[in-house]
């Protein structure tokens, strides 16, 4: 009873704080077509200004944004655009799959089954967020 | 850590459950939904024929289907969506794996997203990134703003893992609560926590910052604390300062505990039992980089990073990359990088240069990586790979991309590996990529 209470007093006064947020939602698909890898402050002078696609930090902070405000990532990028990195399973490397986009950078290029024991010894914390959980039945082959 | 029993027979009642909760919020939804403004129905399809051969001379050729599906329903409110995307392959040479054929659902949800106060519901298969939490889940997650720039995100669902080593756990629920003010910052508080039976694999809280107090600075980071091993798993912080356009600089700090931080991971390549990873080990890696833009299409990125171990030696990786950006057909870069760590595999030079050319509806490109190895590695102290792709399209909608790569590396002498792609977007409305 006292846990039902707790629950609905919760509910309640979660509503009111809804309710008298009114914000406006970002917009759900970005109002122009962005092409190639955009300065977002060449049009933007709000919080969207740090989002510049060139800067030669943005892989390293993207992740970062996305924990913050993965919506703002959404108006341009499909699901399907993060999970080509972000996979449950796959087996085409993101490199091997887009072998036209060199200027994206894509992980694992070129010979990369020797090389990343050599990654791995520099920083096994950079294969966690894609293979610790998920995207690893075949580690097993070696690793067993 | 226990080893994954296979799940098989039943479903798991909390899945049921879940499922259930799922489709009676969607119904309620759909059934409360306005007449639609605007529907957008979007896919894409992309074809992709793999060929090449292994270390046993098999000749593997297989044949993949990515789908990607995506429909959308406006209303006064809001909007509806469906997402799905999965992929399927089947061998047609010799086996490329452990099943002639295989596949996967990557998500699937259905979405609601308000109009108002960045509401958002989703429930399914999907990606959920929140403070702590980067998991990909079965279940249902819910977001609003709420009031005086607060905002809220909560999640529960069956985490969706593979399992090859250790099991991923059955239930996973969270959430996260931020204070932002647009223009200046935003600062969250987060927590996850991933059980079996009650027992818990992972409990994690965290702290996430972005703090712009002015247009020129940038500083975005979080730090992630395990309950369970009672220690800071990670650190992570990037500063960035933009004095002018045409100038970034910038700086990062990354701090990893490793019993911390590879607490419970699904596979031994990354678990402490390994034998690999010493659960005694801390790293700190120091960096920092310059941007500058010295014209509009040129981009030159210099970079430093230290990597300092409490056991392993210590390395340091420095480097530049610069490119080349005409707005209309040729994009072009080249870099060098140099790894200084203190033994013969971690001390080598990487050379890495690439262009693609457009000639109308087609293009052309050429990516070169080379790493040269101080010391040999079975025998062999330089390794690259050679890569061209051409590709052509038909219209804005159908594109054919075929590529070779040649590779000569520590393990193999000449391989030689082909991919034909064929792309194909549908769908009308207005959708993003």
């Amino acid at each position: 009873m006292k846990k039902i209470s707790l629950m609905v007093l919760m509910g309640v006064t979660l509503s009111f704080l809804y309710a008298c947020a009114n914000t406006s939602s970002i917009a759900r698909v970005h109002p122009e077509e962005v092409k190639g890898l955009p300065r977002c402050a060449e049009c933007h002078t709000d919080t969207w200004t740090a989002l510049n696609h060139q800067a030669q930090d943005f892989y390293l902070k993207h992740k970062f944004y996305a924990a913050q405000q993965r919506a703002a990532c959404s108006t341009c990028h499909k699901e399907s655009f993060c999970v080509d990195c972000h996979a449950h399973k796959e087996e085409i490397k993101p490199n091997d799959k887009y072998k036209e986009r060199p200027e994206l950078n894509l992980p694992h290029r070129g010979d990369y089954l020797s090389r990343h024991r050599i990654d791995g010894r520099i920083n096994p914390a950079s294969c966690v967020k894609c293979h610790g959980r998920e995207n690893n039945e075949r580690c097993k082959t070696c690793h067993r | 850590m226990k080893i994954q029993k296979k799940i098989t027979g039943a479903v798991r009642p909390c899945v049921l459950k879940l499922a259930g909760t799922a489709l009676i919020t969607c119904s309620l939804l759909a059934f409360d939904h306005p007449a639609a403004y605007a529907t957008s129905i979007s896919g894409d399809s992309l074809t992709i024929l793999r060929l090449r051969e292994n270390k046993r001379d098999d000749q593997l050729f297989p044949l993949y289907e990515y789908l990607n599906l995506s429909a959308s329903d406006t209303g006064s409110q809001g909007t509806i969506s469906v997402q799905l995307g999965g992929w399927g392959r089947i061998d047609l040479g010799d086996r490329s794996s452990q099943r002639r054929s295989d596949g996967d659902i990557q998500y699937g949800f259905l979405s609601y997203r308000a109009n108002k106060n960045n509401l958002q519901f989703n429930a399914g298969r999907q990606w959920v990134v929140e403070g702590v939490a980067t998991e990909r889940l079965d279940g249902l997650y819910l977001r609003t703003d709420l009031v005086a720039g607060f905002t809220a995100a909560t999640f529960v669902g069956t985490p969706v893992t593979t399992n090859p080593n250790f099991e991923g756990g059955e239930l996973i629920y969270g959430g996260r609560i931020a204070h932002t003010m647009p223009k200046y910052y935003s600062i969250g508080l987060s927590a996850l926590r991933n059980e079996t039976d009650a027992e818990g694999l992972r409990e994690e809280e965290g702290v996430d910052l972005w703090l712009h107090p002015i247009p020129q600075l940038d500083i975005s980071g979080r730090s992630s604390y395990n309950s369970l091993s009672k220690g800071w798993a990670e650190h992570a912080y990037t500063l960035s300062v933009t004095p002018m356009d045409a100038l970034r600089l910038s700086a990062s700090m990354q701090r990893i505990d490793y019993k911390d931080y590879f607490y419970h991971v699904t596979t031994s390549a990354l678990s402490l039992t390994n034998g690999i990873l010493d659960p005694n080990e801390e790293l700190w890696n120091v960096g920092g980089s310059i941007g500058f833009l010295p014209t509009k299409n040129v981009n030159v990125a210099l970079e430093y990073n230290r990597y300092e171990y409490e056991i392993a030696g210590d390395a340091d990786y420095y480097g530049v990359t610069a490119s080349f950006t005409t707005p209309t057909a040729l994009t072009a870069g080249a870099s060098f990088h140099r790894m200084d760590g203190d033994t013969g595999p971690l001390r080598y030079n990487q050379y890495r240069a690439w262009a693609t050319q457009k000639f109308g509806p087609a293009d052309l490109t050429l990516d070169f990586f080379d790493v040269d190895f101080d010391s040999s590695i079975t025998g062999r102290t330089n390794t690259y790979s050679l890569a061209a792709a051409a590709g052509y399209n038909f219209n804005r909608s159908l594109r054919v991309t075929a590529d070779i790569d040649y590779q000569r590396s520590t393990d193999f002498d000449n391989e030689l590996r082909g991919l034909v792609k064929l792309s194909y977007a549908f769908g009308f409305g207005k959708e993003g990529k």
